[in-house]
C-alpha cells in the first residue's frame, strides 16, 4: 500500500510537471500575438488621453473615456507626472491623473504619443505573469486663452503585466491574455 | 620502223607509269587529308560536347540553388532544353535529378500558395456578403464625423444584436485547437471603442443569433 501511495506521488508530480513546462512553452507566433496586443493597449490609452485632455471633448464622453482607461490599469498603478519648470516629478493614481488632465486649466490641450516600443520585452515570471517595459514619448502642448503656449516631450516607460486567463462566454471556454498597465514612470523631460 | 615502234611502246608504257604513280600519290594524298578531317571534326564536337556539358552543369546548378532570380517557368524551360540534349555525363544526370525535385517542390509549394489565396480570397468574398451589414455598422461608428454622429450610428447597430451586453471575442491568434483571444467585452463596450479609436482593426469572422435573427456573440480577428 505504502508503495502504491509512493507511486501515485510521483506519477502525480511527474503530471504535474508536464503540466507546467506545457504552460511555460508558447511559440513564437503566439508570443508576437501577445507582444502586440500589449502595444495595442497603450495606444488605445494614448488615444484616450488625447481625448480626456482635449478641451473639445464633452464632459460626459470625458468622464465616458475615464472609466474606459482605468480598465486598462491594475489596481494601484501611478502615473508620473512632470514639468520642464520644475525638477520633481509628482505621481498620481491613474483616475486622480485623468481628472487633472480634464481640469487643466488650458483653453486647447492638444496630447500626442509617438515611439511606442517595448524597452524590456515580456518575460514570464515564476507566477506564471509575463512582465515587459515598454516607453513612449509624449508631447504635450497647452495654450492659454491669451495664447501663450507650454510645450514639453516626456519620455515615459509603462510596466505591462500580462496573464492567460480562461472565461465563459455562451456556453464556451475561452483562453484570454488579460493585459494590465502597471505604473507610468517619467524618465526624461524637454522643452518641445 | 620496228625501233621507232618499240620506242614508243616504251614511251607509253613508261607514261602509264607515270600517270599510275600520280593516281597513287593523289589517292594516297586524299586518304591522309580525309583522316585527319575526321580527326578535326571528332575533336571539335568532342571539345562542343565538353563544352555544352559544363555550361549544363552551370545552368543546372543555377536552379538547384536559386534563391528567387529565376522564375518558376524559366526554370523549367532551361532545365527542359538541357534534357533535350541527352547528355550522357552522369554529373549531369544527377544535377537533373536535383533540379527536377527542385522544380517539383516548388510548383508543389506555388499551386499550395495559389490555392490558399483562392481559398482566402472566397472566404473574405464569404464573410463580406455575410456580415456586410455588421460590417458596414462598425465602420459607420469607427468613420462618424463627430461624437453625436457615432452615437446615432452605435444606436442603430445595436439594433442588429440580442442586447448591450452581447458578448464580442477578440482572437489574436490561433495554433491548432489553440486559440488566443484578447479579454472578452460587449458589443456597446466594442462599439464605443470604435467611436474612441476611430478604426475598425479587426474583421467579423463569426456570428451567432438568436431566435429572433439578433446577434448574440459576435466573434472577431485581429
Amino acid at each position: 500500500m505504502t508503495k502504491f501511495k509512493i507511486l501515485l506521488a510521483i506519477v502525480s508530480l511527474f503530471i504535474g510537471y508536464n503540466q507546467l513546462s506545457a504552460q511555460e512553452t508558447i511559440s513564437p507566433s503566439r508570443k508576437q500575438a501577445i507582444d502586440s496586443l500589449a502595444l495595442e493597449k497603450v495606444r488605445d490609452l494614448s488615444k484616450y488621453i488625447s481625448i480626456v485632455g482635449n478641451k473639445d471633448t464633452p464632459w460626459s464622453e470625458a468622464n465616458r473615456v475615464i472609466e474606459r482607461t482605468l480598465e486598462l490599469f491594475a489596481d494601484g498603478a501611478m502615473m508620473g507626472v512632470s514639468s520642464i519648470n520644475r525638477e520633481e516629478v509628482n505621481y498620481y493614481g491613474v483616475r486622480e491623473y485623468l481628472e487633472r488632465l480634464m481640469a487643466l486649466n488650458y483653453d486647447k490641450v492638444n496630447i500626442e504619443w509617438y515611439n511606442i516600443q517595448y524597452i524590456s520585452d515580456l518575460e514570464r515570471q515564476p507566477d506564471g505573469r509575463y512582465v515587459g517595459v515598454i516607453t513612449i514619448y509624449q508631447r504635450f502642448e497647452g495654450t492659454t486663452e491669451e495664447g501663450l503656449r507650454y510645450v514639453d516631450v516626456t519620455k515615459k516607460d509603462i510596466t505591462v503585466y500580462v496573464e492567460r486567463k480562461s472565461t465563459q462566454v455562451a456556453g464556451r471556454i475561452i483562453g484570454f491574455w488579460d493585459v494590465l498597465l502597471g505604473d507610468i514612470r517619467v524618465s526624461e523631460t524637454k522643452p518641445g | 620502223m620496228k625501233r621507232e615502234s618499240m620506242q614508243t611502246v616504251r614511251q607509253f608504257v613508261s607514261m602509264r607509269l607515270v600517270m599510275m604513280l600520280i593516281l597513287a600519290i593523289s589517292v594516297g594524298g586524299s586518304m591522309t587529308s580525309c583522316q585527319s578531317q575526321k580527326k578535326l571534326a571528332k575533336k571539335k564536337a568532342a571539345q562542343e560536347l565538353a563544352e555544352r556539358t559544363a555550361q549544363a552543369k552551370t545552368d543546372l546548378l543555377a536552379i538547384i540553388n536559386d534563391q528567387g532570380q529565376m522564375t518558376l517557368e524559366e526554370k523549367e524551360f532551361k532545365l527542359n532544353s538541357i534534357k533535350r540534349m541527352n547528355l550522357e555525363d552522369q554529373e549531369v544526370k544527377d544535377l537533373i535529378v536535383q533540379a527536377e525535385e527542385k522544380i517539383s517542390a516548388e510548383r508543389a509549394a506555388l499551386e499550395r500558395k495559389k490555392e490558399e489565396e483562392r481559398l482566402a480570397r472566397e472566404r473574405e468574398a464569404k464573410d463580406k456578403g455575410q456580415y456586410s451589414s455588421i460590417t458596414n455598422s462598425l465602420n459607420a461608428v469607427a468613420g462618424a464625423r463627430d461624437v453625436n454622429a457615432a452615437n446615432i450610428a452605435i444606436r442603430e447597430a445595436l439594433l442588429q444584436f440580442a442586447g448591450e451586453d452581447a458578448p464580442v471575442l477578440i482572437l489574436i491568434s490561433q495554433e491548432g485547437e489553440t486559440k488566443d483571444y484578447d479579454e472578452p467585452t460587449t458589443i456597446r463596450k466594442y462599439l464605443e471603442y470604435l467611436k474612441d479609436q476611430k478604426k475598425v482593426s479587426a474583421r467579423i469572422i463569426n456570428a451567432e443569433y438568436d431566435s429572433n435573427g439578433k446577434i448574440k456573440l459576435l466573434e472577431l480577428q485581429n
